[in-house]
């Protein structure tokens, strides 16, 4: 393959990562609480705004609109994400080497609006509104060891912003145990600024076979969070991590729309969370299965490869979701 | 941290090797098989670059260019549906989409078995440098080393074609044009 110069976009739900926050919120929450139990709610909090801001704003996990029916709450989660990464140019020889690379790009901006609403009559439910703006941008190279086969290690780094939006009149008890767990402010409406570094590795092995395109891919990422100034200090530092591993097929479909071939396709991935991800959102692992129709306008349109429709069910331990929305792909 | 799917040094290892060497793409490698025409006349479109204009007929509705990076001047035929053609001038500069038919063989140092036995001589425009079957892409390599991509019908036989075969381009008419007037 000469080249996979592909940056997309996808306006897609993050069920897996989104849904597994409804747990997170279960929390049973007291006004009174032991130094012990404000420590794992403070590291709860933690863990929390590390996954709405690795959700919000990183490229690997995927956004859109969610709702979550928790046995003692339900919560409203809207991700909105724009993410793109690709490789720029033609391969290039490293030297005498039969081995060939491209510099890579990627960024990623998005936020996560999460509100909760407690089951009437629950006690152990929660209520509070949650906002994360995040933003993300980094690169490296695709390294070609063969035809089909690349590596592309990658550096990026992430700066996130998560507030507590909840109001007096509505704030529940969870509201008021973290504001005593963070011990340093007694208002409610705290807020964390973090910054994270990313480093990933993704190995891809595409084939063509009867003009299908298969590409096994493999995707290491791990996240350090850092405590970059907020009203409340020490409430988020930790590593986090995911380990994602899927096939993407291609498939031309022989038929014209307006001088466009129809393609379809989708991917299966499986990706293991790790770490305080894995903590936060309390899953170990989130499953996706993306279907696509779209129209080839590869070297009839700009840069585009195909422009169409695509959806998404995603899956875990305790959530599962849909999301339908635009498939674009680009190619440079 | 631990990953719950550990992978495999040796798989890994496995996996690398059988991936063999990236491969730059080459135009000038012999393709494989006996000389033949694998397929004639594939249409397709092709964005030209700009060029001035040297004269217009408006009768036979052709326009003579010439463009910097071109020794001989250009003569395009111009198709009924192009709507700006009257509005074309000497010393306008043009960047007409051309219609061209592609014909793809497999050649003999330039020789090709005839009907009666004898050596037919072809003069090749460029050669393939790499298809991409999937999107119907064909990269061409021109002799002064410039490339053009052309999205193929759904009829072509790229299954057929690959890096190497020689590509006699025939160009028939223009069908759009962006004008700048000087």
């Amino acid at each position: 393959m000469a080249e996979t110069l592909t940056v997309r976009f996808r306006l897609r739900a993050a069920a897996a990562i989104v849904g597994a926050l409804a747990s997170l919120l279960s929390h049973p929450a007291r006004c009174q609480i032991s130094p012990n139990q404000a420590n794992r709610i403070t590291s709860a909090i933690g863990n929390r705004i590390e996954a709405l801001t690795i959700e919000g704003g990183d490229l690997g996990l995927a956004g859109g609109r969610y709702r979550i029916r928790g046995s003692d709450d339900d919560m409203d989660m809207d991700v909105s994400k724009f993410s793109g990464s690709g490789e720029i140019g033609d391969p290039r020889s490293l030297g005498d080497l039969n081995i060939a690379w491209q510099p890579r790009v990627q960024g990623s901006i998005g936020t996560v609006d999460a509100d909760s609403h407690s089951h009437s009559g629950s006690r152990n439910g929660v209520g509070g509104q949650f906002s994360t703006f995040a933003i993300e941008f980094g690169g490296g190279a695709r390294i070609w060891l063969g035809d089909q086969f690349s590596l592309a290690p990658t550096l990026m780094g992430m700066y996130g912003h998560t507030s507590d939006d909840s109001t007096a009149a509505a704030s529940s008890q969870t509201s008021q145990t973290q504001t005593v767990a963070a011990g340093a402010n007694t208002r409610l409406g705290w807020n964390e600024n973090t910054w994270t570094v990313r480093p990933a590795l993704n190995i891809q092995y595409a084939i063509t076979w009867n003009r299908t395109i298969f590409t096994l891919s493999s995707d290491a990422t791990f996240f350090h969070t850092e405590f970059a100034g907020g009203s409340n200090s020490n409430m988020v530092e930790g590593n986090a991590g995911t380990l994602a591993n899927g096939i993407d097929i291609d498939i031309p479909l022989r038929k014209q729309l307006y001088g466009h071939e129809l393609r379809t396709g989708g991917y299966f991935s499986r990706t293991e969370l790790l770490g305080d991800l894995k903590d936060g959102l309390d899953t170990e692992h989130v499953y996706e299965i993306h279907g696509r129709l779209v129209l080839d306008f590869l070297n009839q349109f700009w840069k585009v490869q195909w422009l169409g429709v695509g959806g998404s069910y995603v899956w875990g331990a305790n959530f599962s979701g849909w999301t339908v929305g635009a498939d674009a792909a680009f190619r440079f | 941290m631990r990953a719950s799917t550990a992978v495999d040094p040796l798989l890994f290892a496995a996996v690398i090797l059988l991936a063999g060497c990236w491969t730059a793409p080459v135009a000038n490698v012999r393709p494989k098989g006996e000389p033949r025409l694998i397929q004639a006349a594939i249409a397709v479109e092709s964005i030209k670059s700009p060029a001035i204009v040297q004269s217009v007929d408006i009768h036979t509705r052709t326009i003579v260019v010439r463009s910097p990076a071109e020794v001989s001047a250009t003569v395009y035929k111009f198709g009924t549906k192009v709507s700006n053609f009257d509005q074309i001038k000497i010393g306008d500069e043009i960047q007409p989409t051309v219609v061209e038919e592609l014909s793809v063989y497999v050649l003999d140092k330039g020789k090709l078995p005839g009907e009666n036995g004898g050596l037919q001589t072809v003069e090749p425009h460029a050669k393939v440098l790499t298809v991409d079957s999937s999107y119907r892409l064909l990269t061409l390599q021109y002799p002064n080393g410039r490339k053009e991509t052309f999205k193929v019908g759904l009829d072509a036989r790229l299954a057929q074609m690959e890096a190497g075969d020689d590509v006699v381009i025939r160009t028939i008419e223009a069908v759009a044009v962006r004008v700048r007037s000087r």
